[in-house]
């Protein structure tokens, strides 16, 4: 999910005014360092803080404190200041918070520009994995690996839920984390294959497990459904292709990244140039000469909801199986409610076929985190503020808390452990309780983004719908998460550097790919496409890439 | 009264006449369809989003929209008018143009008045300042800091003076003042007035057309300015309309948080009928304040800028 999330965004994100774009790519650089040379004490920084504070147990400040906290204001649930949910936090922690709002619209700009100035607010949420990096070198963002002890709920967790390994991938070219993600019991590809189960069992007899299978099936459908094209993306291809990858042994479209994965040596290659990235594309190409992959849903531009007319071309049975989320597959359910109805149709997401590579998934992910603001070092309260957070996105009542708001008033959790909301309160987005008067989210601040943060399995199952939490199981039990390929944590002239080659490499990997796929490019050209790249300049990126991997190897064995 | 008599009038002067060549018939053809075009090119947006306000979700979404509404009904109207945080903003707007209007136009009147005072000391280093300006800025971080550092974050100051003196505004203004007779001046000095009296009583009242012209100009821009306010503001409270329009926007294009739709959520998207009326409504002043303003707008540059 973290790998996709940040590209997703991008897209829309390029609409953004070049100048702005360039100047906040280099505040970052030229912020204000906060290295006063004043010592860290967070030992006798601690009024407010709790002596006996420790993993699961209720934090309350000994005396009130302020926290300042950056809020994104959705435009669909704006923020409240009277939110009961800022109430309630500070009735059990006795900590006030205060906000400072951005738009959701330039978030990450606006967010850039208050740290840079020197002018964040402490807390500063809804940080991605990897969007530290620029603040690094300012110095203004607390490098929290350095307090990660006065976290006790989230060195629980990272334990229990057996994520060391990769809280050590975050580090940064200095070795010290900046950012504490959010922490996900089980993680699932959040994007696969939605298909029409009763046609691939009727056809095909069974929904398929691999993309060989996908194929022979697709095949099948299309010989039924002469006019039809089975298969279709609308998000422009990047979609499946990234889910589809990790099964062909490489990494493409959404989770391409920095391009970088694990050769044979134990060197990083560029994945674009690799027999498995061609493989991968050799197969789509397949599907497209076949007739069996719709070319325009391919091209369509995505939109955000990645509908693309593929919802009409579903209801239509001119489409069987097509990318997205289990939301996809209900808006695909809604659109064929109106022509095939209710009741003669049955559609689900499937976990992502697997490939030559094995039955593979994306790694395991974190989810959003946050960020610290180095202000925070300089105040009394800063060890209690450490605690603070630590409950506020650990804490297991405290994730309870954010997603289904006050125990016993907005819900009540049997002692199995299973949520059940008040009939008073609805949750509109999951249509849970639709009608009730008052919404926990938008008109009390519960569910809103905090809470995606930190979720056990079960948190997670409590609001998804039986669909997904088989999806979930489906996906747990049948595919292996691929490792993670190492990190190649840079400093911020390599940064640089690097950004510049990758760009257009990164240009010319996407248009040739979908080229090639599209049968627009003769696959004879593959090595003529190789040597693009390298004219490019793929070489020295992977030099640098390498040389990042290395440092990184040795520092952290 | 008789009606045949006005309408004989142009046809007997038109015959009396030159013949039109045809060439001069074609070009008139042609150009006339050319600009024809060009207004549909330019009307057409603002068509759609009108017929796109009026139509339902579900056929702006099918694509079936395009110059008359689909599925009529006022029903978003009604939404966006009860929308607190919009009418808020709109608000918002409203109070940021009119005073920044107001102090821009005090500002830019009285400096271009004393700037095309060519016997003026200093003259030269006055303009010089101002023209400094137009090429070189601080970057928006040390913007940002100046602004922090003078109180103005979070007030609505922080969006009307940085923006409240636009040079080119005083350089169109300026030449204009340039151009005004100074016979006049000198008599109304010889009757008595101070230079305060000049301006207030002869130059001002002499100036309507720049004067339209630059409302105008700044009104226009701070009724469409977001940037000040997306970088100096953090309060909602305080959101002037286009960056609550923004945000709209972009919530529309992705409201699909993957963390919601990993979970079976029925995303909540804003609809892109919420967007259009939303777009017409703050379109609207803007659109009813130009036809009143333009017989004095192309008038009003022009004499500025071309010295006779």
């Amino acid at each position: 999910m973290t790998t996709s999330h940040p590209f997703h965004l991008s897209q829309t994100r390029r609409s953004f005014v070049g100048l702005s774009a360039a100047a906040f790519g280099t505040l970052a650089l030229a912020s204000c360092g906060s290295d006063s040379g004043e010592e860290v004490d967070v030992e006798s920084q601690n009024v407010g803080a709790m002596d006996d504070y420790a993993a699961d147990a209720q934090f309350t400040a000994t005396e009130p404190f302020e926290v300042s906290m950056l809020w994104t204001d959705w435009p669909e649930v704006p923020v409240e200041d009277s939110w009961r949910i800022f109430e309630l936090i500070k009735e059990l922690t006795n900590v006030e918070i205060t906000l400072t709002h951005i738009p959701f619209s330039d978030a990450t700009e606006k967010r850039s520009l208050l740290i840079s100035a020197g002018d964040a607010p402490t807390l500063i949420p809804l940080v991605y994995t990897g969007e530290d990096a620029p603040f690094v070198s300012s110095g203004a963002v607390v490098p929290l690996s350095d307090y990660a002890d006065k976290m006790p709920n989230f060195q629980k967790y990272i334990e229990e839920w057996e994520l060391s390994e990769m809280i050590n991938n975050l580090k940064q070219a200095d070795g010290k984390y900046y950012m504490v993600p959010g922490l996900q019991e089980v993680s699932v590809p959040a994007f696969s294959l939605v298909i029409r189960k009763d046609i691939f069992e009727e056809v095909a007899g069974a929904v398929p497990n691999t993309w060989e299978e996908v194929h022979e099936g697709l095949k099948l459908i299309k010989e039924k459904y002469p006019d039809s094209v089975p298969l279709a993306d609308g998000f422009e291809a990047q979609s499946m292709l990234n889910y589809a990858a990790h099964g062909f042994g490489t990494k493409a479209g959404w989770g391409f990244g920095d391009g970088a994965v694990e050769g044979a040596d134990g060197k990083l290659v560029y994945a674009a140039t690799t027999d498995e990235y061609k493989q991968l594309v050799d197969y789509f190409r397949g599907l497209v000469e076949d007739g069996l992959l719709d070319k325009e849903s391919l091209t369509a531009s995505n939109d955000g909801s990645g509908a693309a007319g593929v919802d009409e071309k579903f209801a239509k049975e001119l489409c069987f199986a097509a990318s997205g989320s289990s939301g996809t597959a209900i808006e695909f359910a809604t659109a064929l409610d109106a022509t095939v109805g209710e009741g003669n149709y049955s559609i689900t997401l499937i976990p992502p076929p697997g490939g030559p590579a094995g039955d593979m998934v994306e790694p395991r992910n974190f989810w959003h985190g946050f960020m610290l603001s180095s202000e925070i070092t300089k105040s009394e309260n800063f060890l209690a503020t450490l605690q603070f957070v630590d409950w506020l996105y650990f804490n297991p009542e405290a994730r309870d808390m954010l997603r289904w708001g006050e125990k016993d008033v907005t819900y009540t959790k049997a002692d199995d452990g299973t949520i059940e909301l008040d009939d008073g309160y609805s949750l509109d987005d999951y249509a849970m309780n639709a009608g009730a008067e008052t919404d926990i989210k938008i008109d009390l601040g519960f569910s809103t983004f905090p809470a995606e943060a930190t979720e056990s399995r079960a948190l997670k199952e409590s609001y998804s719908t039986p669909e997904f939490v088989q999806y979930i199981d489906d996906v747990l039990s049948t595919r292996t998460p691929r490792d993670p390929f190492p990190p190649t944590p840079m400093d911020e002239t390599e940064l640089e550097q690097a950004s510049l080659l990758a760009t257009p490499i990164k240009d010319a990997v996407d248009t040739a790919t979908l080229q090639f796929i599209m049968g627009e490019r003769d696959m004879g050209e593959w090595d003529a496409f190789v040597g693009e790249l390298e004219a490019a300049g793929v070489d020295r990126y992977l030099e640098l890439l390498n040389t990042a991997k290395d440092r990184f190897v040795e520092a952290n064995g | 009264m008789a009606p045949d008599a006005p309408r004989a009038a142009p046809v007997k002067a038109r015959t009396s006449r030159i013949k039109d060549s045809t060439s001069y018939k074609v070009f008139t053809v042609v150009n006339m369809t050319v600009l024809v075009l060009m207004c549909a090119v330019m009307l057409y947006p603002f068509v759609m989003l009108l017929a796109q306000s009026f139509s339902s979700a579900g056929a702006i979404n099918a694509g079936k929209v395009s110059i008359f509404p689909v599925d009529f009904n006022i029903d978003t109207y009604k939404a966006v008018a009860d929308n607190g945080a919009f009418w808020r903003s709109y608000g918002n707007t409203v109070v940021y143009t009119v005073i920044g209007t107001t102090i821009a136009m005090v500002l830019t009147t009285t400096y271009a008045f004393v700037l095309s005072k060519k016997h003026l000391r200093g003259r030269g280093l006055l303009i010089g300042i101002a023209v400094f300006t137009m090429f070189f800025n601080g970057g928006i971080v040390p913007n940002y800091v100046l602004i922090s550092s003078l109180g103005m974050k979070n007030t609505m100051w922080a969006v009307i003076l940085p923006p409240a003196l636009s040079v080119f505004n005083l350089l169109v203004m300026k030449a204009f003042f340039e151009n005004l007779p100074t016979e006049l001046e000198e008599a109304a000095h010889i009757d008595g007035l101070t230079w305060f009296g000049i301006f207030f009583r002869i130059v001002l009242p002499l100036s309507k057309a720049v004067i339209a012209t630059m409302v105008l100009f700044y009104s226009v821009q701070y009724w469409n300015d977001w940037f000040a306010a997306f970088l100096y503001l953090d309060k909602t409270d305080l959101f002037p309309v286009t960056l609550f329009l923004r945000n709209l926007i972009a919530g529309a294009s992705t409201a699909a948080s993957e963390g919601a739709a990993a979970s079976g959520a029925s995303v909540s998207d804003i609809n892109a009928n919420i967007q259009s009326v939303t777009m017409i409504l703050i379109l609207i002043p803007i659109l009813c304040v130009y036809p009143f303003v333009q017989r004095y707008f192309v008038s009003g540059i022009m004499l500025g800028s071309v010295k006779g």
